[in-house]
């Protein structure tokens, strides 16, 4: 695991629609530091989803620097494990080998890399899955594998879009809870885009509210942990950051 | 359950064709059609049992099966890694998507005459005709497949670690594998009509050329023996080839409905 820095980043481009400069980021500086768990939050358009498209290295950014450990970043890399709002699964590959590509890429032997798959698999119960296809799942299934596809390639830091977005109520919460206990087993470095506040707050060491391309404001979340729903809910803390949280995306 | 739901299945595909032929056995006489105009069941069954016993009916089936699959086989060896390499660029793509919608378009039989021109007539000639026929509708369909394969996709695989090699062979091949597979069958079925076609022009064997040989003489039962025998492998092929090919891809991974 590994520190993330943004040093005023910045990100314009040319709207060709429009015919002009639009800026999508203007200046963000921030600070991730090894095994925190960040959530960014903002309304649509604010800018995070192009952050997070820079920090993978899928878009080139116009202007600051990113860093990784220290390292900056160019073009997308195994170092920065992304999870996508679409999931993003190789239909043509069953959930094993999904899971097992990051190793594969890395020059893994087959058997080798079933048995990282495999570990990975049981860590958020999905064992029984292991020989199915993508298409053969439900949506939060398919999340969760898509979630396990970055883990197991063991990056420094892992991106989250907006992961549980497409999937029902009941489902998110579970996923939620499943992914409070993993970084809580594992602590890697997760930058988690999302527009949902309470989803942001109960994840999170920290939120940073994004607004018009800026930070607007930074607000760090010190519930205890192990975290989950059945005790958050009721959670008096927990409900006044979040609202805290919401007064700032409104005023956004 | 399962072999029971096949054999009815079965059923229902040969009820048709059995009714069309009880229908030509009892029309043919009834009517006293000549034979120069149409021949009788028992005459196919006749000429079908001649040429299978002098080993002639078997002959031209190898000879338009093999070139067929030839043709085939090196139109999508050169055409699968062009039309990925094609839609890799967006550009390159952009400026030849026009041309290979062109050409797809042409193929088959519209390429016979240049094709007995430059190779006379043959075996060649017939290979040219056959692998146009698949080449541009493959290549085109590969092309399409690359190009509509979600960028999240190929993101996810970089930021996994693929490279430029691991992007080809793990992602854009069998990315495109479903709309190459529907090439290889639109392909095929301009293949087969070309190879009959380009086989009563251009060839003294196969099984175009048998049913041009007979009209010469007359001989309606092995004309429409002919027919048979091309419409019963075009079948064999479908079940045998096309719509493995299709479980194995398109419908496993979901990307149409089973």
């Amino acid at each position: 695991m590994k520190s993330l820095s943004l040093k005023n980043l910045a990100k314009t481009y040319f709207d060709a629609y429009k015919g002009e400069h639009v800026t999508a980021i203007r200046d963000v500086s921030l600070e991730v530091p090894a095994g925190e768990f960040v959530s960014i939050v903002g309304p649509s358009g604010c800018g995070k989803s192009t952050i997070l498209n820079m920090v993978a290295g899928f878009i080139p950014h116009s202007g600051g620097e990113i860093l990784v450990g220290g390292a900056p970043v160019k073009g997308p890399g195994p170092d920065r494990g992304v999870v996508f709002q679409s999931f993003a699964l190789f239909p043509w590959k069953t959930v094993l080998d999904n899971v097992g590509f990051g190793p594969k890429m890395r020059g893994v032997p087959k058997a080798e890399r079933d048995a990282i798959a495999r570990e990975y698999l049981a860590l958020a119960g999905l064992s029984h899955a292991a020989d199915r296809y993508p298409n053969e799942l439900s949506g939060g299934m398919q999340q969760r594998v898509g979630v396990v596809r970055a883990l197991a390639n063991q990056p420094d830091v892992l991106l989250m879009d907006e992961p549980f977005a497409s999937v029902d109520a009941q489902t998110r919460m579970t996923l939620q809870d499943e992914l409070s206990r993993i970084w809580e087993e594992r602590r890697p470095t997760v930058v988690f885009i999302t527009h949902d506040v309470p989803e942001a707050v109960f994840l999170a060491n920290r939120v940073v509210v994004l607004s018009k391309g800026k930070v607007l404001a930074e607000v760090d979340v010190p519930i205890s942990r192990p975290r989950v729903w059945d005790r958050l809910v009721a959670d008096e803390q927990f409900k006044d950051l979040s609202n805290q949280v919401l007064a700032l995306v409104r005023s956004a | 359950m399962e072999r029971a739901s096949r054999i009815s299945a079965a059923l229902i595909f040969i009820a048709p064709l059995a009714v069309l032929v009880a229908l030509w056995a009892v029309v043919v006489p009834a009517f006293g059609v000549r034979p120069q105009i149409f021949p009788s069941v028992a005459a196919v069954g006749k000429a079908g049992l001649e040429s299978l016993i002098d080993g002639s009916l078997l002959r031209h089936v190898a000879s338009s099966v093999s070139r067929v699959a030839i043709g085939t086989v090196l139109a999508v060896l050169v055409a699968v890694p062009l039309g990925i390499l094609m839609g890799v660029s967006r550009g390159v793509s952009a400026f030849l998507t026009p041309l290979m919608r062109f050409f797809s378009v042409l193929a088959g039989i519209a390429w016979i005459p240049i094709a007995t021109l430059w190779f006379g007539y043959g075996f060649g000639a017939i290979v040219f005709v056959i692998f146009n026929a698949v080449f541009f509708v493959v290549a085109y369909n590969t092309l399409l497949g690359v190009s509509t394969i979600p960028m999240t996709l190929r993101h996810a695989a970089a930021s996994l670690g693929a490279g430029r090699r691991a992007m080809l062979t793990d992602v854009l091949l069998p990315g495109a594998l479903p709309n190459i597979v529907t090439g290889i069958r639109t392909g095929l079925g301009f293949a087969w009509r070309g190879l009959i076609a380009a086989e009563m022009i251009a060839t003294d064997v196969g099984l175009g050329y048998m049913l041009f040989v007979a009209r010469d003489f007359y001989q309606t039962e092995v004309i429409v023996l002919g027919m048979i025998v091309i419409g019963t492998l075009w079948l064999l092929i479908d079940r045998l080839i096309l719509v493995p090919l299709e479980r194995a891809t398109i419908e496993r991974w979901g990307l149409v409905s089973a």
